[in-house]
């Protein structure tokens, strides 16, 4: 009974993985209950990570077969993560190698984001007077997000 | 996938072995002292003297009964071996549901199942056809010192030459067939025991005895160790029946208490000689149907093939049920 | 290519359909999930993929065209039935043994080395491993056969959480490392999602869905609006499933070519798979089975 193809790497668990290699800077984690779809979270723990500095570009994501492996998640969610990391610039694939982060996210430039701070101040008063609460003000603003998405996604074309 | 076999089935292999272990050792341990008595027997001089003829029957007043009582206990194995070994191959699988995993491998079901087969069959049938030659060994004395049930009777003549090994393989064959009709391994055990002591016994009973036509014949000298299968007085071409016998015995008052067992009375002359003669003297025929000793061997090949035939039919109807049963 | 493909497929048993006129396609390269209540016919439909059973209606091939129960099927396909049916009598390292006899492909390096990894004894009897261990035996000889589609019916229904975890996590790397393809049955929802990217809704012997679940979710989303106007948008719209209150109702939808705008008033939420599924199974004269068309799956490749 002879074997077709190259064996199967052993080991299952990551802390396994992590230690014959080097490893990525980052470990993905699952929040099931959150209602945001699996990728989404993973996309959003990367830019976040950017954010933070956990991530500098040249450093490598974790491998889909290790991600999956330790979340148990369908490995076609990690490639399709990374694929809209891609997308968006932020990381490129190395054919056997892994995907890597190519840049980090656009800063907003101080000033602008004072700027931008003000004026938010200024909106929220006005939102407050009209007798919003936080947690209107709260939905107000993810609904009105998801609807600016929505237009930006089918202006650009982008499912 | 002869490991695969042995793994798997290596308790009912162990059992066969152990079943026919434990018989071989009982007729080593009681044949060699009957051997060694027969031995003393045979060597007796001059042959045909009252002396020796005295010898021979002792040896079979003390030994036929022994030997009767195993052959009768013997009659089971072959049936628990179907039980144990053939009856539990598939029902098994499919009580486990084991079925599912070993139906869908790469080999498939029909390589599968037919390797166990074979596999399991020629084991059975090698291990009673070995058992077998023991038994003929062991018999040889008997049969030697002329005892009146000859090679042909029932209880011996499916333990020896290859009728052991024949209904060894078809009580196999059964058990499988039962085992993948019925899919539970209980149930299945008791309908093999039950049809195979069926078939044996229509076999014995009825079956064996027209093989080949019987020989019929008036002469009350019947030839040593003949299968005798019917044998009854006839006055004029009517069935003669005790009455009869007692009325035409009367003038020397024997008694017949059967037919074939004649007691004198105190009035009985002392020249009669052969009661049996008298009667023919007197106008009764004896008519006897048996079947001669002689044809041993035929008969062993009749039945061997027979059952052959049966087994190799019903592992076929097995192996066409895997292929198509459905989950 | 398709791991399964089967065209008005039925099976009965005496009088009772089990199950009647499926025709699905179910692309190679994913996790395709059948989801359905119980008696539902996914036992049914698994068997006969697996070449367990013929069809008594229709016709089911595997692996690109090949006849389920085929040599090449059953060479390409491992199976792992409900309840993980195992020899009892032998030890993990004697199923390893028979399993390599079987089939001609088996990798005894990764199976022992897996079941190493997982605390599994090698020399002690299958019928004194616990549930778990037991599944994830019966899981690993199929993995070692590097089969090209996976089949697993109920395979967690004895597992406790830590190993239904395990479990997953096994058959998510063997599809990283190898592109496996895996149809799994389930009645528990929530695990499902993490997982699946093709789902099948068996309910009643029928198939009510089947897709691609990022087409399912992005062709449905949840309405909610004042009940009033809920009867007169579900005739302009395709409703899936509709709650009500005395004032508001939410009603889950379908988006097709027709969909208009959200009217105002009403909000649109996206939907979940959960949501989604339970939506169709309480609504049986529903059904989402686009034709083979509208299947955009793209090829799935593993970089790394």
């Amino acid at each position: 009974m002879t074997i077709d193809k190259p064996p199967r790497s052993e080991g299952s668990d990551a802390a396994s993985a992590a230690a014959r290699q080097p490893a990525s800077p980052i470990a993905f984690r699952l929040d099931p209950a959150s209602g945001v779809p699996t990728y989404l979270q993973l996309v959003q723990q990367v830019e976040h990570a950017l954010r933070l500095g956990y991530l500098k570009p040249g450093d490598q994501l974790p491998k889909v077969r290790d991600a999956v492996a330790s979340l148990a998640i369908n490995p076609n969610t990690v490639l399709k993560a990374y694929r809209d990391l891609e997308t968006k610039g932020l990381a490129a694939g190395r054919p056997g190698q892994g995907t890597f982060i190519r840049a980090t996210l656009s800063r907003v430039a101080l000033p602008e984001l004072a700027e931008l701070r003000r004026s938010l101040l200024l909106w929220l008063a006005t939102a407050g007077a009209a007798g919003l609460d936080d947690d209107g003000i709260v939905a107000l603003v993810t609904s009105a997000l998801r609807d600016f998405r929505e237009r930006r996604g089918v202006a650009e074309g982008v499912a | 996938m002869a490991w695969v076999t042995w793994r798997q089935h290596r308790l009912a292999l162990a059992g066969v072995v152990a079943l026919f272990g434990a018989a071989a050792v009982y007729l080593l341990v009681t044949g060699l002292p009957m051997h060694d008595a027969y031995r003393a027997v045979a060597g007796c001089r001059p042959t045909g003297s009252d002396l020796c003829n005295k010898a021979v029957n002792d040896f079979l007043r003390t030994y036929a009964p022994g030997v009767g009582v195993t052959f009768g206990l013997l009659q089971a194995i072959p049936a628990l071996i179907g039980a144990f070994a053939g009856a539990p191959l598939l029902a098994r699988e499919f009580e486990t549901g084991t079925f599912r995993y070993a139906w869908t491998q790469g080999f498939g079901r029909a390589r599968w199942i037919v390797a166990k087969l074979v596999s399991l069959a020629v084991a059975v049938t090698i291990a009673a056809a070995v058992f077998s030659v023991l038994v003929s060994w062991y018999v040889q004395p008997i049969l030697d010192a002329g005892d009146s049930n000859g090679p042909l009777y029932p209880t011996l003549f499916d333990l020896s030459g290859v009728a052991l090994a024949a209904w060894t393989l078809a009580a196999f064959a059964i058990g499988v067939f039962a085992g993948v009709l019925i899919r539970r391994v209980v149930p299945a055990m008791f309908a093999t025991i039950a049809s195979w002591a069926a078939l044996a016994f229509v076999t014995g009973a009825f079956l064996r005895a027209h093989y080949l036509a019987p020989v019929l014949t008036t002469n009350p000298n019947i030839p040593t160790g003949a299968w005798i299968i019917n044998q009854g007085w006839f006055k004029g071409g009517n069935p003669a029946g005790l009455d009869t016998i007692n009325q035409t015995f009367a003038p020397v008052d024997v008694r017949a208490i059967t037919p074939n067992l004649f007691q004198p009375g105190p009035a009985t002359p002392a020249n009669l000689g052969d009661p049996v003669q008298y009667l023919i003297q007197h106008g009764l025929t004896q008519l006897t149907t048996y079947q001669p000793a002689s044809r041993f061997w035929t008969f062993q090949w009749i039945e061997g093939g027979w059952l052959l035939a049966l087994s190799l039919i019903l592992i076929a109807a097995t192996v066409w049920l895997v292929r198509r049963r459905a989950a | 290519m398709n791991a399964v493909e089967t065209n008005g497929l039925g099976k009965r048993y005496g009088n009772a359909w089990a199950l009647r006129e499926c025709t699905l396609a179910i692309p190679a390269g994913h996790v395709a999930a059948l989801v359905g209540p119980n008696g539902a016919g996914k036992s049914t439909l698994l068997n006969l993929v697996v070449g367990l059973a013929a069809p008594s209606a229709g016709i089911v091939t595997v692996l690109d065209g090949q006849p389920a129960g085929s040599a090449a099927a059953l060479d390409g396909i491992a199976f792992v039935a409900q309840d993980a049916p195992l020899y009892r009598n032998l030890t993990p390292s004697e199923m390893l043994h028979l399993t390599r006899n079987l089939n001609r492909r088996f990798d005894e390096g990764y199976a022992k080395a897996r079941l190493r990894d997982l605390g599994i004894p090698l020399e002690r009897k299958a019928a004194k491993l616990s549930g778990g261990q037991q599944s994830q035996l019966a899981l690993t000889l199929a993995l070692a056969r590097r089969p090209q589609l996976l089949v697993l019916d109920e395979p967690m229904a004895m597992l406790d959480p830590l190993a239904r975890h395990d479990f997953m996590a096994t058959v998510m790397a063997a599809i990283a490392d190898d592109g496996l393809s895996v149809l799994l049955s389930s009645h528990v929802l929530t695990e499902l999602e993490r997982v699946a990217d093709f789902l099948v809704l068996v309910s009643h012997g029928s198939v009510q869905v089947a897709g691609a679940v990022d087409d399912l979710i992005a062709s449905h989303r949840v309405l909610t609006g004042p009940a009033s106007e809920a009867d007169a948008y579900a005739e302009r719209q395709n409703v899936v499933h509709a709650q009500r209150g005395e004032a508001q109702a939410h009603m889950l939808v379908r988006i097709d070519a027709r969909t208009g705008p959200v009217p105002p008033g009403w909000e649109a939420h996206p939907v979940s798979l959960e949501e989604l599924t339970l939506a169709y199974l309480r609504e049986p004269s529903a059904a989402w089975l686009p034709g083979p068309g509208a299947l955009r799956l793209e090829p799935i490749e593993v970089s790394n």
